[in-house]
């Protein structure tokens, strides 16, 4: 028998809760062994706290202005972008980098009933929820000192929404859950939230080629969008303000229908849970099943050509590496997207930025620049998704070179293919340059990549950091490598600028390629020299990167 | 000192003001299946990562079959196979991926690598899945592939680091048979583990370990002779592993302090 004197009760376990995620927060911030990741906090938590009230305010006088002008159908669309903040946010805080799970509160002594209340008081304590929670009292309050008679109807519809949504949060919260469990569902969402990202960029060309259809679709949408809570909200209030007591008091029956149904939901969602769902990755050997003789024969992969045979299997293992990380394979994606929006905005046949487009002979260069910049910035922390495995880097009895040489030649073959393609997109978008200034820019590349691929095996091995497949949130690059990349790129960027224009400047149009067919020269034998001191820091500086990457 | 695998001399390494290992004199012979116990923190891990060249002591002197570990590592990393404590595995890679991987970089040529890999896959009962990667194995099946990488090359002396946690008792009984086949052929193992009964039945040799200094070292004979047990009864090694580190001061958990759960 347990000597438990009494069992804590509903508000209690509430308060413990709270004072858990509390301490959770404190305790992230207190770990940030680098000043600069805590004045990133402390920049962020500054930026966060300003847009939260300084929205609030805008809420406010939004409020106002709508009830002076007597426009209340308009507060749908306040109730619209707090409903979206509310239910969108969470997934991407929450969804990539889970720091506490609701679900091991289960393992303490907790009924049911408790068990959903706390789910529900967990939802409130979000801070997604508190500021839309403070954005409504602003409303709230902005129409109680504007016409007081419509307050009341205000508070009961801004209750009646915050039940909706706190439900329907909770609920999205716990699917959401239920299937990031699964590794390979965690990783395809964060491609697709990435590659979403990017393909944001993509809305304002669009909107300004389509602009005439924008305005009917966007007017069709809002009328589809009336039987939703935060229209029903809107509705509400704009009804009670024209005296229509009858048809306010239906879209108010209808927010209590929402919330009592997705209550209804989450009940059942939460009973599964309650009941021990099991959302574990590890699947038990399926013994006796068929023999993998088959699947062995294929993983030792394509002959490499002249390759050592050492370096041939870390590019293999470096190729699985890239294509089964959802976030790196889909980063290959970027440099043609990114190149063809630039392509939009500046040059090609309708840019949309400048009245008249960017020359070749400027715009080549300059692309081919970005994409070494995208490109190269993983190389400066090559070793940051070896997790464990680097381990296995220092057990074998193989020269660190190899497994360098093997790192490079993976991001020289990449850079190769991407370039090619980018290559391809501004002859089709832009044309080429004349061919002095495009075999300058291939020679420009040889110098930049060589160059930075010594400093960035070095930066690797002296300042790693440790990064995890699938998570976003926390998920930061090295600072000191940023800074070495920043400055590496700049170094680089500016040389290659400076020979370029020199050569624009000058008589002989040949006179760039020579140059950085020296410098490249000079580059590629400094990278070849560095290889063995390279391999010397590796052994130096082994204890504190397999600290740093095995943590 | 010629028939030694494993010879080490005032072996030290110090962490700051830590000394994790002290002065430790270690010597294995060919062939010996050696036991290397401790407490927790003693510095059993840290004896085994200078030994495999995953750690650079700061001062002493170690040979691996008579070579010199500083000055030879890739040829001594060649000899020997290791399951270091946290398994260092590729996990994005299936485990026929990782074999083959580790068998290439050992230097084995395609054919014996593909063969090799089957039989070991076989043989720690992890080919029925061939296409889940590393990060979704269990525990266990993570310490079976990490013994198979470890074994892929035939290695000459063979450093397992808690080699049978979390593996199942079907599979340890394979294991630990698999193991005294390889040591009846010439090969060292050198193994640390918590569990006393296993290092018991397994090891011919032991040596003690306790806050980085080594306090006893000889065949389980010898060290039963040193420890009197109850009359008529063969001392076990957990009496004889009490008995030695018991002596040097260690603080036993006072259960008397624990009254209310009991």
């Amino acid at each position: 028998m347990a000597d438990v004197a009494r069992s804590p009760g509903l508000f209690e376990q509430v308060w413990l809760v709270a004072g858990l995620r509390w301490r959770i927060l404190r305790n992230n911030v207190k770990n940030k062994n680098r000043v600069w990741d805590v004045i990133g906090v402390a920049i962020s938590s500054i930026v966060g706290i300003v847009f939260v009230l300084g929205l609030a305010v805008a809420i406010f006088f939004a409020t106002v202005s709508f009830l002076d002008s007597r426009h209340e159908a308009r507060f749908a669309l306040l109730f619209w972008g707090i409903f979206l903040w509310w239910q969108v946010l969470p997934i991407f805080v929450a969804g990539f980098s889970p720091t506490f799970s609701f679900r091991s509160l289960l393992r303490f002594p907790l009924n049911f009933s408790t068990f959903y209340f706390l789910g529900i008081a967990y939802g409130l304590a979000d801070s997604a929820a508190l500021a839309s929670i403070l954005w409504l009292i602003a409303m709230i309050v902005a129409t109680a000192m504007t016409r007081i008679s419509l307050a009341p109807a205000m508070l009961f519809a801004a209750a009646l929404f915050v039940a909706v949504n706190v439900t329907f949060e909770r609920l999205i919260g716990s699917w959401v859950e239920k299937i990031l469990s699964k590794r390979k569902a965690r990783e395809f969402f964060l491609a697709l939230f990435v590659l979403s990202m990017v393909g944001v960029q993509f809305i304002g060309p669009a909107i300004q080629k389509y602009q005439k259809s924008t305005k009917p679709n966007v007017e069709r949408i809002v009328r589809y969008a009336r039987p939703l809570p935060a229209s029903l909200a809107g509705e509400m209030i704009a009804r009670f303000a024209n005296g229509d007591l009858a048809e306010a008091g239906a879209a108010g029956a209808g927010l209590a229908a929402y919330s009592l149904l997705l209550g209804g939901l989450l009940f059942f969602r939460y009973r599964a849970q309650f009941q021990g769902e099991e959302l574990s990755e590890t699947l038990a050997p399926a013994r006796g099943a068929a023999k993998s003789a088959a699947a062995i024969r294929g993983t030792a992969g394509p002959e490499l050509g002249l390759l050592p045979a050492t370096v041939a299997a870390v590019i293999r293992k470096e190729f699985r590496y890239l294509f089964r990380n959802g976030f790196m394979a889909t980063a290959l994606l970027f440099p043609p997207m990114l190149v063809f929006l630039f392509t939009i905005y500046f040059s090609g046949p309708h840019p949309t930025s400048v009245k008249h487009a960017f020359s070749p002979d400027l715009f080549f260069p300059a692309m081919m620049a970005y994409v070494t910049l995208m490109l190269m910035a993983p190389s400066f922390n090559c070793f940051a998704y070896e997790g464990r495995g680097m381990q296995t880097y220092f057990m074998l009895p193989v020269p660190f070179r190899d497994i360098l040489l093997a790192k490079n030649f993976l991001t020289v073959f990449i850079m190769t293919a991407e370039i090619t393609v980018c290559i391809a997109l501004l002859k089709w978008r832009v044309g080429l340059p004349p061919l002095p200034v495009f075999l300058a820019t291939i020679g420009a590349l040889i110098f930049a990549v060589a160059g930075q691929l010594t400093i960035a095996n070095w930066s690797s091995l002296t300042f790693p950091k440790k990064m995890e497949f699938g998570k976003m949130q926390g998920n930061r690059q090295s600072g000191m490598a940023v800074l070495i990349a920043f400055a590496a790129q700049l170094v680089f960027g500016s040389t290659c600028g400076l020979v370029l224009f020199a050569g624009r400047a000058g008589s002989n149009p040949w006179l760039s390629l020579e140059v950085f067919l020296f410098l490249a020269g000079a580059a590629v034998a400094g990278y070849i020299a560095a290889l063995d001191p390279l391999t010397k820091l590796a052994e130096v500086k082994k204890e504190s990167i397999l600290d740093t990457l095995m943590k | 000192m010629s028939d030694a695998a494993i010879l080490t001399e005032r072996l030290t390494r110090k962490f700051g003001e830590l000394t994790a290992v002290d002065n430790v004199d270690l010597r294995v012979s060919a062939g010996q299946f050696f036991g290397f116990l401790g407490p927790n923190g003693a510095g059993k891990s840290t004896t085994i990562k200078m030994l495999t060249g995953l750690l650079t002591p700061t001062a002493g002197r170690m040979q691996l079959l008579g070579i010199d570990f500083s000055r030879h590592p890739i040829e001594m990393k060649r000899q020997i196979g290791v399951v270091p404590e946290g398994m260092g595995l590729f996990e994005r890679l299936t485990g026929a991926e990782y074999l083959t991987f580790v068998g290439r970089m050992y230097g084995l040529d395609k054919a014996t690598t593909r063969q090799r890999s089957e039989e070991l896959l076989e043989f720690m009962q992890l080919a029925d899945r061939p296409k889940t990667m590393i990060a979704d194995y269990s525990h266990g099946m993570q310490k079976k592939l990490a013994l198979a990488a470890a074994v892929i090359h035939g290695p000459r002396i063979l450093f397992l680091d808690e080699p049978f946690e979390g593996v199942d008792a079907l599979a340890a009984g394979a294991l630990k048979a698999l193991l005294g086949r390889m040591t009846e052929r010439g090969v060292t193992i050198f193994l640390t583990s918590h569990v006393l009964e296993i290092v018991e039945r397994l090891c011919s040799h032991v040596a003690i370990i306790d806050r980085g200094k080594l306090v006893a070292q000889g065949s389980l004979e010898e060290l039963r002779a040193g420890v009197r047990g109850a009359e008529g009864r063969t001392t076990t090694l957990e009496e004889i592993f009490l008995s030695i580190v018991g002596r040097g001061g260690a603080e036993r958990p006072n259960v008397e302090e624990l009254s209310w759960l009991m």
